[in-house]
């Protein structure tokens, strides 16, 4: 059910240094909204986006307050990360046109309470939430953009070596759950440590904003994130039928939190991405089917690529 | 408040209670002066939130703080009004600066007032005044 229109893969430093766009000639090709069953991860690598005329059209899609924020980051990589973090959010969601053919530029966009950007939305009085769900990350060499039919959704994405500058325990000791903090120490092997730390990082971010709160709302110490098991295996599509990485509160209410899926994968070879979402259907239903994740690699108007099965997205042990 | 800081500027920042992050800061200087008791200078966003500035070293300490964690060079530009978002720092970065800060200041920060530090100075302030709350 994979409607997503293949492209021939073009070698993208030779395509955007000869080719010169004009408004009128960038189109964005449409993509089926995911099934409920599934979600999609979108993510964009900045160094492979050079050509300064498409820089220039990306800047002309962004409303005028996200080009004033983007002027105000500082350094030309982050500001690039910045104006790029925006055209891929609204280049992905006009893509879905769930309504007709959407221009990226009218897009509406407001932070929740805790300042989650949302997709502003008609039906606001109805308490109904728009089909596209999204949510972003990005570092400064990578962003990713999930995207669900109507479930909540938290993407979080770290560079696999950042180093961490304070000690990792007595950090997690005070950011994180005894359970946590026990699994962190027994791990011996320093590097295999960071890696974990960053993994759970990711994971617990990603958690907290698909609630659309933030680690101020939500405390890191107030939840523990666990695994069941340790292997290593490509996305594929076929999932276990119990979860493998689950999410309890701190007292114990476990079945408050049995409602949120979590995928770990290495992206792009370069970083860890935990996306968080809620699962449809009734808490405690023991045939859980988990939801299929489809990761593509994009650059808005130019093309796409499949990179699921691939080693660009490799589910990983926790 | 404003007699007893002659010369000296008092920021008044007023805070949206949604924390609103894309809103812009306003300051208000506040100057002694007889005629206008305050001359009001608008240069960014609006919190609502009366505090008296902290001392230069706090901030420059902090400043100090920031640019180790998030590896910029000693000459770089980081001032009070420096946002940490603008500086490039994550959620992550963000977190390990206030670990740092705790360690550095003998202070502990809730994590829900992490949100409403989005500068440099915000993050001074609120040393200042937790340090003054664990003295007395």
């Amino acid at each position: 059910m994979n409607l997503l229109r293949r492209t021939v893969r073009i070698p993208m430093n030779t395509f955007c240094l000869h080719r010169t766009f004009a408004a009128s000639a960038l189109h964005l090709a449409p993509v089926q909204l995911p099934s409920r069953a599934e979600s999609h991860l979108w993510y964009l690598v900045p160094d492979e986006v050079k050509s300064v005329s498409l820089l220039g059209q990306y800047s002309e899609i962004l409303s005028p307050c996200e080009n004033e924020y983007v002027a105000c980051i500082r350094g030309e990589q982050l500001k690039k990360t910045a104006l790029l973090a925006r055209v891929l959010v609204r280049t992905t969601i006009a893509r879905y046109q769930t309504d007709g053919y959407i221009d990226p530029r009218s897009l509406k966009f407001r932070k929740n309470i805790h300042g989650k950007p949302e997709l502003e939305w008609d039906n606001d009085d109805s308490g109904s939430r728009p089909p596209v769900q999204f949510n972003i990350s990005h570092t400064a060499s990578l962003i990713a953009c999930g995207v669900t039919n109507s479930s909540p959704i938290g993407v979080d994405i770290e560079k696999k070596d950042r180093k961490i500058q304070n000690n990792i325990i007595s950090f997690a000791r005070r950011y994180f759950t005894p359970n946590e903090v026990e699994r962190l120490s027994s791990i011996s092997d320093l590097n295999v440590q960071r890696q974990h730390f960053l993994k759970l990082w990711t994971l617990k971010e990603a958690y907290v904003k698909a609630l659309g709160k933030g680690i101020s709302a939500l405390p890191f110490s107030t939840f523990t994130i666990k695994s069941r098991n340790f292997e290593k295996k490509e996305l594929n599509g076929s999932g276990d039928s119990d979860p493998e990485i689950t999410v309890e509160s701190v007292d114990g209410q476990r079945s408050l939190l049995s409602n949120w899926q979590f995928t770990l994968l290495e992206l792009a070879g370069t970083h860890f991405a935990a996306v968080c979402v809620a699962r449809d259907g009734s808490m405690g239903d023991k045939c859980f089917t988990p939801k299929k994740l489809t990761v593509m690699k994009t650059i808005p108007f130019v093309g796409d690529e499949s990179m699921s099965g691939t080693d660009a997205a490799i589910v990983c042990g926790f | 408040m404003a007699s007893s800081v002659a010369g000296a500027s008092i920021c008044i920042k007023s805070a949206s209670q949604t924390s609103n992050r894309t809103s812009r800061l306003r300051s208000v200087s506040l100057l002694n002066s007889k005629t206008f008791p305050f001359l009001i200078s608008y240069k960014g966003s609006y919190r609502l939130q009366i505090c008296c500035a902290a001392k230069p070293e706090t901030v420059g300490k902090v400043c100090e703080i920031v640019k180790k964690q998030l590896a910029l060079p000693d000459d770089s530009d980081v001032t009070g009004e420096s946002k940490f978002a603008a500086l490039g720092a994550d959620s992550l970065d963000t977190v390990e600066i206030v670990m740092g800060l705790e360690e550095e200041f003998g202070i502990s920060v809730e994590e829900e007032s992490a949100q409403s530090i989005l500068t440099v100075q915000d993050a001074a302030d609120l040393i200042e005044k937790l340090i003054e709350k664990n003295g007395h």
